[in-house]
C-alpha cells in the first residue's frame, strides 16, 4: 500500500496514476464481490426456489418446463392455477391433513412439557440447596461434554417394557423421551443464576410460597429464555424424523416429516405433489425464523445449539 | 460450582449428609421441583446407557428380549472382524474428513463476506440461511429429486450444457460425496450466523490501529480477526465434528445405505443392526465402541485446541 512512489518524474503525476490504479483495483474487487455473491446466492437458493416454484405445477408442467428457465418460475402468472398439486395432495393422500394435525399436536405437547419440566429443574438447581444438587450439575456438564451415540435402540426397548409401543400408546411413547433435556435444564439454570435473588426474597418475606414465587415472579421475568427454549424445542420437535418413523408404522399417527417420505416414494411419482408437501412442511419453520429471528440469533450465538 | 441457598427459609429444621448441612424444607421443595426432570432423565437418559452397557455382553434379540444369555466379549470380537463395520467406519471417516473442512470453510467465508458487504446485506444473510430452515428429511427428499438420474434438474442442466448424465446418488463412487455436499449446503448457514455474531463483537478500534500501522487487509485478517474469534472457531469445529460423526438421516432417506453400501455410516449401521436386523446385543456393543471413539476424538480435540471458553 504505497501512497507515494519514489521515482524521478514529477510526484504529482505519480499520485494521480496511483489514484487511478487504486480506483481500478477497488472497482475490480467490487465486481468480483458482486459476482461471488450472485454465484453463492444461486447455489444456496436454487433448490429452494425450485421446490416452491414446482409445487405450483402439475407433474406434466414440471417436466415440460424442466429444461428451460421457466423451471424456476411458477407455471403462469395466473395465481388461481397454482394450487392443483396442493388440492391433489390432500385428496390423494387422505391422511396428509391428519399428519399436519399430528405434528402440531406433538409439537405443542412437547413444548409445554419441556418448558415446564426443565425450567422447574433449572430453578431448583439455581436456587435450592438439596442433597444431590451439586452432583446433578456435574453430571449434566459431563454428559454435555461426552456425546452419547444413538440411544434409539435402548429407548425403544425401554418403551417396549413400559408397554408404550402399541398402536394407541405409541403417541405417549414417542413424546415422553423428549420431555426432559439436561441441556435445557442447564440453560435455565444459567439464566436463573444471572437474575438478582432480591425480588424473590421480597416475595418470600411477603408470604408467597416457593411455587408461587416461581410462577408469579420468575416466569414473567424470564420470558427471553422461555422463548428461546420454546423455539428450539419447536424446531427440534417439528423436524424429528428417526424416532417418529420407528414409532409410527401406521400413517394416520405419523407426523408430517415421516409422512413426506410416503408422498415422496409413492408410484407413479408426482413431483409437483412432492414439492407441495415439502413446501407445506417448511412453512411453519420459516414463519418461526422470520418472526422469532431475534431469539434465534441470540440463542444460536449464545449457546451454539443443535 | 457453588450452589448456595439464597431464599430465606421459614423453617429451621436441618439435617446433615457428610459435612454439608441442608435445610429440610428447602431440600424437599428443591427435590420436588426437580423431580419430574430427575425421573425422566433416569428413565430416558441414564437407563438407555445402562441398557446398552448390559446388552453389549449378551445375545439379546428384539424378538426374544425375555431370553437373553451372557456371551462375554463375543460381540466386541465380532465387531473387530465385521467387514460391514470397516466399510461403515471408512465411509463415516470420509464423510467427516470432507464435510468438516467444507462446511467450516464455507460458514466462515460467508460470515467474513457478509461482514464486509454492505449492499443487500439482509437479503444475502437470508439467502445463505434459507437451507437451514429445511429439515434434514426435507433437504434429503428435495435433493433426491434434484439429483435423480433420469429426470432430475441437475442432470437436465448437465445435458443442456453438453455433459453426460451422472449417476450421483445411484453411483457408488459419487453418492457419499453428494451427501457431503448436501449436508454442507444445508448446515453452513447456521454456523455462519455464529461466526457473524463473533465477528461483529470484535472491537473496531483494533482494525483502526492496524490500518494506521499500515497493515494490509490480509494481515488484519490473520492477526486480528482469526485470533479474536478463536474460541468460537474451536466451539464450532467441535460441535460440527460431533454432528458429522452422527450422520444418519441423509443416507437413511436418500440411499438406504446403498448403492453397494457406499453410504452406510456408523450411526445408520448401529440403527440398522438394532432395529432392522433386531440384533440388539451386537448393536449395543458397536454403539459403545463408537461412543468411546467419538468421545475420545472430541475430548482430545478440546484438549489440543485449548478448550472453548464459550461454555
Amino acid at each position: 500500500m504505497k501512497t507515494v512512489s519514489s521515482g524521478k518524474k514529477s510526484w504529482n503525476n505519480d499520485i494521480k496514476a496511483g489514484h487511478a490504479k487504486r480506483l481500478a483495483v477497488k472497482i475490480a474487487v467490487k465486481i468480483a464481490l458482486v459476482i461471488l455473491c450472485a454465484f453463492l446466492c444461486f447455489i444456496f437458493l436454487f433448490p429452494v426456489v425450485w421446490m416452491v416454484s414446482n409445487s405450483f405445477k402439475t407433474n406434466d408442467q414440471v417436466y415440460a418446463q424442466m429444461a428451460s428457465w421457466q423451471t424456476f418460475f411458477p407455471p403462469s402468472w395466473d395465481i388461481t392455477t397454482w394450487w392443483v398439486s396442493y388440492t391433489k395432495l390432500f385428496t390423494d393422500f387422505g391422511d396428509f391433513g391428519q399428519s399436519i394435525l399430528n405434528s402440531i399436536l406433538y409439537c405443542s405437547v412437547t413444548i409445554v412439557m419441556v418448558l415446564l419440566i426443565n425450567s422447574l429443574a433449572g430453578y431448583a438447581l439455581a436456587r435450592f440447596k438439596f442433597p444431590g444438587s451439586k452432583v446433578m450439575t456435574t453430571i449434566i456438564l459431563l454428559l454435555m461434554m461426552v456425546p452419547v451415540e444413538t440411544s434409539v435402540v435402548p429407548t425403544y426397548i425401554i418403551l417396549y417394557y413400559l408397554g408404550l409401543i402399541g398402536e394407541g400408546t405409541a403417541v405417549i411413547g414417542y413424546l415422553i423421551p423428549g420431555f426432559a433435556s439436561l441441556f435445557y435444564t442447564y440453560m435455565f439454570r444459567q439464566y436463573f443464576l444471572s437474575m438478582p435473588p432480591e425480588i424473590e426474597e421480597a416475595a418470600r418475606l411477603d408470604g408467597c410460597s416457593r411455587i408461587g414465587v416461581f410462577f408469579r415472579m420468575i416466569l414473567p421475568l424470564s420470558k427471553p429464555i422461555f422463548a428461546t427454549v420454546a423455539i428450539f424445542t419447536f424446531m427440534g420437535s417439528w423436524n424429528e424424523y428417526i424416532f417418529a418413523q420407528l414409532m409410527f408404522p401406521n400413517p394416520s399417527y405419523q407426523p408430517l416429516q415421516v409422512f413426506l417420505q410416503l408422498v415422496n416414494t409413492s408410484t407413479p411419482k408426482d413431483i409437483g405433489m412432492v414439492m407441495a408437501s415439502l413446501t407445506i412442511s417448511t412453512i411453519p419453520i420459516a414463519i418461526v425464523y422470520i418472526f422469532a429471528q431475534k431469539y434465534i440469533v441470540e440463542g444460536v450465538s449464545f449457546t451454539g445449539l443443535k | 460450582m457453588q450452589i448456595e441457598s439464597i431464599l430465606p427459609a421459614r423453617s429451621f429444621a436441618r439435617f446433615k449428609i457428610g459435612r454439608t448441612e441442608y435445610n429440610t424444607k428447602e431440600s424437599v421443595s428443591g427435590i420436588l421441583f426437580a423431580l419430574p426432570c430427575i425421573v425422566l432423565s433416569i428413565i430416558f437418559v441414564f437407563l438407555p446407557i445402562f441398557i446398552s452397557l448390559m446388552y453389549a455382553f449378551t445375545d439379546a434379540n428384539m424378538l426374544r428380549l425375555d431370553r437373553v444369555t451372557f456371551v462375554g466379549l463375543e460381540n466386541f470380537a465380532r465387531a473387530f472382524e465385521d467387514p460391514d463395520i470397516v466399510n461403515a467406519l471408512r465411509n463415516t471417516a470420509i464423510f467427516v474428513a470432507c464435510v468438516t473442512p467444507l462446511q467450516f470453510g464455507a460458514s466462515l467465508g460467508l460470515a467474513v463476506l457478509l461482514n464486509r458487504v454492505r449492499h443487500c446485506n439482509t437479503f444475502l444473510r437470508w439467502a445463505f440461511f434459507i437451507p437451514v430452515m429445511l429439515s434434514l428429511a426435507v433437504t434429503s427428499m428435495l435433493w433426491m429429486n434434484l439429483l435423480n438420474v433420469q429426470e432430475g434438474l441437475i442432470n437436465t442442466f448437465i445435458e443442456i450444457l453438453g455433459g453426460e448424465r451422472q449417476g450421483f446418488l445411484e453411483d457408488p463412487t459419487q453418492a457419499l460425496y453428494c451427501i457431503v455436499f448436501i449436508s454442507a449446503w444445508q448446515g453452513a448457514g447456521y454456523q455462519m450466523l455464529i461466526f457473524l455474531s463473533a465477528l461483529q463483537n470484535i472491537p473496531k478500534d483494533l482494525y483502526e490501529a492496524a490500518s494506521i500501522d499500515q497493515a494490509s487487509k490480509w494481515q488484519q485478517f490473520i492477526h486480528i480477526t482469526l485470533p479474536s474469534i478463536k474460541p468460537t472457531m474451536v466451539f464450532v469445529l467441535i460441535t460440527m465434528l460431533i454432528g458429522a460423526f452422527r450422520i444418519c438421516i441423509q443416507p437413511m432417506v436418500m440411499t438406504g445405505g446403498g448403492p453397494l453400501g457406499s453410504t452406510m455410516t456408523m450411526s445408520y449401521y448401529i440403527y440398522k443392526t438394532g432395529i432392522d436386523y433386531r440384533d440388539v446385543g451386537y448393536s449395543s456393543a458397536i454403539a459403545l465402541l463408537y461412543t468411546f471413539l467419538i468421545a475420545t476424538v472430541s475430548l482430545g480435540l478440546r484438549k489440543l485446541l485449548g478448550g472453548d471458553n464459550q461454555k
